[in-house]
């Protein structure tokens, strides 16, 4: 546009030129001289200039060329300078970068639909006790999907890691189950041969082999993107099945954070593991169930059918038992909008990433003041040109709009920085949400929402802080336009007078916030967990696919045992089944039979190795710990923790006594306790360490542990050790990767981390923005009142006083700005106590950390300028005028 | 603006029909159009640069003349506009309607000379 607009003008230039020419070399022929003749021209051609502006308004195109010319300028104007752009520029790209990156992480997780046709027909199918969504039972969904009337089809899905096999290696693999009806009621299409259908899930034509499909991207790097993938072989769990299809390159799983590079039907599993399969277990709930509603039904609908259907397909999906368990005696079926798929991740960041999207939101606000103020300050510069532009015509709304036009140019190029600031936070910001289990799949490029949400953030910046000064700058006395220039410059001091306060208390909110969520997380932290966390290394196996059974699976773990304890650099080594802070644990139902109460009690129930709580670092506080000699020949034995102690036991010594399973399917009857133990957490660090009740593995024979713990000096040389025991005793066992205590417990506080992390990022900003904010100030009142300093220096004030008098009015806008944060701060403790682990909202310690840390920043901030003051020269001060 | 005074302003409109009507004759640049204009009004209508090249411009966007460069016979470059085949329409339309229009204001001027014309 720009180009050929040019041309354009320089084309009008040249036909106007060229009239003029044929004009005076008609006049020269009709024989005047060359100078009369070119001076008739001219006389009778008129203004050329305004010929030529008045034919470019036919153009209709007069806006774009004042646009222009506003945007010529406003580089200009910004180059001329580079200290204030740069400023502006950053504080942009942290304000709106930071804002971007929240909010890329909060679409990704809570608000992103799932890449199908219609995603809001899709409705989610729970199970579980009321105010909980927890997956179905096989017999659920099959009862369901038969009596149902309201969904077209419904499907189950479950994601599970496994083992995939390649050139007799095997590794890990995110893969997922679904039922045949899957990929129909999704409408997906396939990238490449087929989808999976509902015959590929009945068992009956499994026999043809098992089909399989695969993710887009694990077809471009598994098969280099080759389209001979159909019909090839890959090894899943150690069973081959065929490749029919690959899945579409949008479609990355029905759960946020998970991306199955193979999906295999249900039938599959049911195949290979046979009986130990879930599928048809009316006491295992781990479907995922989702149905799409029929056209022209709502989900009203679908909730009072589901209502009227639920009873039945309980009553004949429920194990006969389940009155026996609280979960599925109190378990209801209800319905949820699916769209979004599952976000477990979701449902675990929401209040942490709005509560961060909300001090970002006061950041950017913050940053918004400060270019306001910044802006303001440049007026003494300003003030004068805009005046002389509007005392020779030009209109106040064309001096807005040249001063927008830098506004905007500025929230450009900040915004496009502002990109590159957002990227490299939402990936910080990642690395605290992902688990080290498995590489965390978010979509984190930008998409429609995620660059809206920007947009509209720039808008917002552009109206808070170009239109304010804008206005403020061109509003024009016509009289004291041209009297004295300084005359009224009293106003935009005032607005930033009045926004400073804004800021302090915007700050003060912020970093007392990020003070309290840090302070929090450092007490999570430093509590004893009841384990030991340097030096410990855990590993996870699948053995329940190996041959091994009973006695020769318990050979195998004591062989990996032996192997791992005479390894270089491990210094013990134990079997565990349910690691600490790992989201996961055994239920268990016991009474004490020689107790005081004989009821039954809720147990946590873990099944260890010998050796376990040297391993772990558990203090053995009385008694024993498991030895090799606690095997199926000796008497049953178990130990306790404190807890337990004091729920089972709690007048009388424990050691010795019986402790008997009220389990319906018990994993011990009755057994003996022969150690008591310290207190360790296992769900979490914020709740207190569960009753424990631990059992030795070796008489246990039927239950699988499935995970190992060593304590040495690196964690590579136990992972080392690990795989090469792995690889001897057991070949082809999928091994989890390996984690350390250490992350596992910085994994398990991820959103206390993340939140104190970020927030603390976001204080220190706005404290550095504050401290400039007022820096400017402060610096501009001096600038201003130089000469009235220099009078009275002359007039006998010492430096000490002009110092001090600066630095109080810095102080004045601290007090006005402190206590309107703390009302803020107490105002906001209501919404983040339940983000905080034994800490105050409203710590009054910290509070006064924060008011300190405010009054040294304000001090700070007033400190060059009151030095700037001090040391002004009387004689060069009264000359200045 | 005083020095324009002497001349007789142009009704609105007219300016518009004295171009496509020049310009019916073959294509002609703007100073040729200028010319054309005041010779062929016996010297009376001079058209003022700042009416002549806006108005052209505008006729050029409704498409009724169309413009290109070319090399004049004194080897200069110049703009010469053309009529468009809209363009002959309209002139045809702004013609009869000048017509009606004087001849309107004819009768309005002159009742009684109408009428024994009649």
């Amino acid at each position: 546009m720009n180009l050929r607009f040019r041309s354009r003008k320089e084309q009008l230039h040249e036909e106007l030129r060229s009239h003029l020419q044929m004009d005076e070399n008609a006049r020269v022929d009709r024989g005047q001289s060359l100078q009369e003749a070119r001076a008739a021209a001219r006389r009778d051609f008129g203004n050329v200039d305004l010929v030529e502006q008045v034919t470019r308004d036919q153009w209709g195109w007069r806006w774009i060329d004042e646009s222009l010319r506003d945007l010529r300028y406003a580089v200009r104007m910004l180059r001329k300078q580079p200290g204030f752009t740069a400023a502006a520029v950053l504080i942009l790209a942290l304000g709106i970068g930071c804002n971007t990156a929240v909010f890329s992480l909060i679409e990704a997780l809570t608000l992103r639909n799932l890449a199908v046709p219609e995603p809001q027909e899709l409705i989610r199918i729970s199970f579980g006790p009321p105010g909980t969504d927890g997956p179905l039972s096989g017999p659920m969904f099959d009862r369901l999907r038969e009596r149902q009337s309201a969904f077209t089809d419904l499907f189950a899905w479950t994601n599970s890691p496994m083992a995939l096999t390649e050139r007799g290696y095997s590794r890990p693999i995110q893969a997922a189950y679904a039922t045949g009806s899957a990929f129909p009621t999704l409408k997906l299409k396939p990238r490449l041969g087929r989808l999976l259908q509902w015959s590929d899930d009945e068992a009956d034509n499994i026999s043809a082999g098992f089909p399989a499909v695969i993710s887009e991207a694990f077809w471009i790097d598994n098969y280099r993107g080759d389209t001979a993938v159909l019909g090839q072989k890959i090894i899943v769990n150690g069973v081959p099945a065929t490749i029919v299809g690959v899945m579409p390159r949008s479609f990355s799983g029905i759960t946020v954070d998970y991306a199955p590079q193979v999906v295999v039907p249900f039938a599959f599993d049911l195949a290979v593991r046979g009986k130990a399969s879930g599928r048809f277990r009316p006491e295992q709930t781990f479907l995922f169930a989702m149905g799409r509603l029929q056209r022209g039904v709502s989900f009203k609908q679908a909730e009072a059918n589901l209502t009227a259907i639920a009873p039945g397909v309980l009553q004949d999906s429920l194990p006969a038992h389940y009155a026996s368990i609280p979960y599925l005696r109190n378990g209801r079926l209800s319905l949820s909008p699916g769209g979004r798929g599952s976000s477990p991740l979701g449902a675990l960041y929401r209040t942490p990433l709005w509560t961060l999207q909300v001090l970002v939101g006061l950041l950017l606000l913050i940053c918004c003041a400060n270019l306001a103020g910044l802006q303001l300050s440049r007026a003494l510069s300003r003030h004068r040109e805009l005046m002389v532009r509007y005392a020779i015509g030009a209109e106040r709304a064309r001096l807005i709009r040249q001063l927008l036009t830098e506004s905007v140019l500025l929230v450009l190029v900040g915004a496009s920085g502002g990109v590159l600031v957002a990227q490299w936070m939402a990936s910080m910001m990642v690395r605290y949400v992902e688990q080290s289990d498995f590489p965390m799949f978010l979509d984190l490029r930008p998409n429609v929402t995620v660059v809206g949400w920007t947009i509209g953030l720039a808008a917002l910046v552009v109206l808070l802080c170009g239109l304010l000064p804008a206005f403020n700058l061109t509003r024009f006395k016509s009289d004291a336009v041209l009297r004295g220039q300084r005359g009224s410059l009293g106003s935009e001091s005032r607005v930033t007078m009045q926004l400073l306060p804004v800021q302090v208390a915007f700050s003060f909110l912020i970093v007392s916030l990020a003070s309290v969520f840090a302070v929090s997380t450092a007490k999570l932290l430093k509590q004893d967990p009841g384990f030991r966390v340097a030096g410990v290394t855990l590993f996870g196996v699948d053995m329940e696919r190996r041959p091994e059974k009973g006695e020769a699976r318990l050979a195998l773990y004591r062989n990996m045992l032996e192997a791992l304890r005479h390894s270089p650099g491990v210094e013990r080594a134990s079997v565990l089944a349910v690691r600490p802070l790992g989201e996961g644990g055994i239920e268990e139902s016991a009474a004490a039979v020689e107790g005081n109460h004989n009821e039954m009690q809720h147990l946590f129930a873990n099944i260890v190795g010998p050796d376990y709580f040297k391993t772990a670092g558990t203090r053995v506080l009385e008694g024993r710990e498991f030895t090799g000699h606690d095997t199926a020949s000796a008497q049953p034995s178990c130990i306790v923790n404190r807890a337990a102690v004091r729920l089972l036991f709690p007048e009388q010594r424990s050691i010795g006594m019986h402790i008997r399973s009220a389990e319906s399917k018990p994993l011990h009857t009755n057994c003996e306790v022969v150690g008591i133990v310290a207190d360790a957490k296992y769900l979490s660090l914020r709740q207190s360490a569960p009753p424990t009740l631990y059992l030795p593995y070796e008489q246990l024979p039927s239950v699988d542990p499935g995970g190992f713990i060593t304590l040495s000096r690196d964690s590579g040389s136990a992972i080392a050790a690990f795989k090469s025991a792995l690889a001897r005793f057991a070949p082809d066992t999928p091994l989890l990767p390996p984690i350390t205590m250490q992350r596992q417990l910085e994994d398990s506080i991820g959103q206390e981390r993340l939140l104190a992390t970020v927030s603390l990022i976001l204080g220190a900003m706005a404290l550095v923005l504050t401290c400039l904010g007022l820096y400017a100030l402060e610096n501009q009142r001096v600038t201003r009142r130089t000469a009235e300093i220099g009078l009275r220096m002359a007039l006998g004030a010492r430096p000490g006083q002009m110092l001090s008098e600066v630095l109080r009015q810095g102080l004045i806008v601290l007090a006005a700005g402190i206590p309107a944060g703390l009302l803020l701060a107490l105002g906001a403790a209501k919404f983040v106590r339940s983000l905080l682990y034994a800490t105050s909202a409203f710590d009054l310690r910290i509070q006064l950390g924060v008011i300190a840390l405010l009054v040294a920043v304000g001090l700070l901030a007033g400190y060059l300028p009151a030095r700037r003051a001090a040391g002004v020269e009387p004689m060069a001060a009264l000359r200045y005028e | 603006m005083a020095r324009y005074q002497n001349r007789i302003e142009l009704l609105q409109g007219t300016l518009d029909l004295l171009i496509l009507q020049t310009l019916q004759w073959g294509p002609r640049h703007g100073y040729g159009i200028t010319q054309a204009i005041r010779a062929s009004s016996g010297e009376v209508l001079q058209v003022d640069t700042g009416s002549l090249y806006p108005a052209l411009h505008r006729l050029e966007r409704q498409k009724w003349i169309a413009a290109d460069w070319k090399v004049s016979d004194n080897k200069q470059r110049v703009r010469v506009y053309r009529l468009t085949a809209r363009g002959k329409r309209q002139l045809l339309s702004e013609r009869s309607r000048w017509e009606q229009l004087t001849d309107a204001i004819g009768g309005v001027l002159n009742p009684v000379k109408r009428e024994s014309g009649a």
